[in-house]
């Protein structure tokens, strides 16, 4: 028996990448647009109407493919069970060094919680930044406020996704296998997901 | 601001609405002509445009059984805390002169249009080369001494550029009242009013639209606290807490553990 098990197919982890190519695309595009602090990352667009352009036409693919990335996952991190709660209610037991007997699905209640926000955020990032596309045309205050609405979900986007990055490597080893080459090992599955883990394998107890 | 801070005093009270001020912008600027319609008043153009940095805003007040004319010369006041020099992302492209004026370089212009949405009066307008464009006072004329195109034109002394101080103490002695010079660190451009300000479509105590505020001095600060606390963050749980590792399985597993 393979010591693995698939945790992402081909196509969940190219859509992944690609999200996550257009994510920092956007990130070191708007970075110049945010504060003049960051000016300087302007010039890797040749100069802001680059970064501008580069900004709104990456914005729409990153729209489309984070959204697409949402609804593929939406039925697996819509709902919350006892198990979630519990996990909630330990905050995933990353607060201690002692281990708790985890008993999670697929995916566990941080990371249904941050597949949400992500979903809602690209959302309102899209949105507000169409408005901002048209700010002559458009009502004053509305693009007063999508101005700072653009800002604030981009620094809360921003956190998170530093959490989850950190998560997703040097916190939790062997996670990064399931979304570089789609597939984890079947101890880190048992420790991590073993409701998921029994779901797949149709196991009680893997040997 | 320096005590050498000019600036540029509007004397509605005095104004003729003869428009020698629009039209000795548009000739030192070298600014195309508009073409407009006629919607029933003797106001032309009827708003500020990309071609047009100033202009005299005719009002109809109703006065008694007749009607009353009031006008004002419309342009951008040079705030002292200036919204759209806070927005601006794009490093000289809109700067202040020494005499204390707001000026836009259009080479530097990177067509954000942040400014369109952060000027407390709605001045900067946008043209075919998608590029600010607003009254920049003539700072090419004031530094070689000569008064902005529109003073030296009016006929009236209207428009009176000078020390702002002075001629802040000129208007107090006259006992009128000054608007602008407090506002927004206060105003380059002050105006006397024969009516309250909202009649001349001025806001009556302007100041950075609360949003445009919130953005660049709670969100953006705030925000950058943020990006580094995470990174701290996350790296103090690695070394406190420390990751989550797979070991124990071995030992369920019966293996020997190899630590």
């Amino acid at each position: 028996m393979s010591k693995y098990v698939e945790r992402f197919n081909t196509r969940e982890r190219v859509l992944h990448w690609f999200v996550t190519v257009t994510f920092f695309t956007q990130l070191l595009s708007g970075l110049g647009l945010f504060s003049r602090l960051f000016v300087g990352y302007l010039d890797l667009f040749g100069g802001g109407q680059g970064a501008i352009m580069v900004h709104k036409y990456a914005g729409i693919l990153f729209l489309a493919s984070s959204l697409l990335l949402f609804l593929n996952h939406r039925k697996e991190i819509s709902t919350l069970d006892d198990d979630d709660r519990v996990w909630l209610s330990k905050l995933g037991g990353y607060l201690s060094r002692d281990t708790y007997e985890e008993n999670n699905g697929k995916f566990n209640a941080g990371q249904k919680l941050f597949g949400i926000f992500m979903g809602a955020s690209t959302v309102i990032l899209g949105i507000t930044g169409f408005v901002i596309w048209f700010p002559v045309l458009l009502p004053r205050s509305l693009v007063q406020v999508s101005l700072l609405v653009h800002g604030l979900i981009f620094v809360l986007f921003i956190m998170f996704v530093i959490v989850h990055i950190y998560l997703a490597t040097i916190g939790n080893p062997g996670t990064l296998d399931g979304m570089l080459w789609g597939r984890v090992s079947r101890i880190w599955a048992r420790k991590h997901h073993v409701k998921w883990y029994k779901e797949i394998t149709g196991q009680e107890k893997a040997s | 601001m320096a005590e050498s801070r000019m600036g540029f005093l509007i004397d509605t009270s005095r104004c003729i609405a003869c428009r020698s001020c629009q039209v000795a912008c548009k000739q030192w600027n070298k600014l195309e002509a508009d073409t407009t319609a006629n919607h029933g008043s003797y106001e032309n153009p009827g708003d500020l445009t990309p071609n047009l940095y100033n202009r005299i805003r005719f009002i109809e007040k109703a006065d008694g059984g007749s009607m009353k004319w009031l006008f004002m010369n419309e342009r951008c006041v040079h705030c002292g805390d200036a919204g759209c020099m806070k927005v601006c992302p794009a490093p000289g492209a809109l700067y202040r002169t020494n005499e204390g004026f707001i000026v836009h370089n259009k080479e530097k212009c990177i067509a954000c249009k942040y400014c369109v949405s952060a000027c407390p009066f709605g001045v900067p307008r946008y043209g075919a080369d998608d590029k600010v464009s607003k009254c920049h006072l003539c700072y090419d004329r004031l530094g070689v001494g000569k008064p902005p195109a529109c003073a030296k034109a009016c006929p009236t002394q209207t428009l009176q550029y000078g020390p702002r101080n002075g001629l802040i103490a000129k208007v107090k002695a006259a006992k009128k009242t000054v608007y602008g010079e407090a506002d927004l660190s206060g105003l380059g451009v002050l105006y006397v009013l024969d009516d309250k300000p909202e009649v001349y479509g001025l806001p009556a105590n302007p100041s950075i639209p609360t949003a445009i505020f919130l953005w660049k001095d709670v969100v953006k600060p705030l925000g950058i606290l943020g990006f580094w606390g995470s990174i701290a963050a996350v790296l103090f749980h690695y070394v406190t807490t420390g990751p989550k590792q797979i070991e124990e399985e071995n030992q369920k597993t019966g293996g020997d553990r190899h630590e």
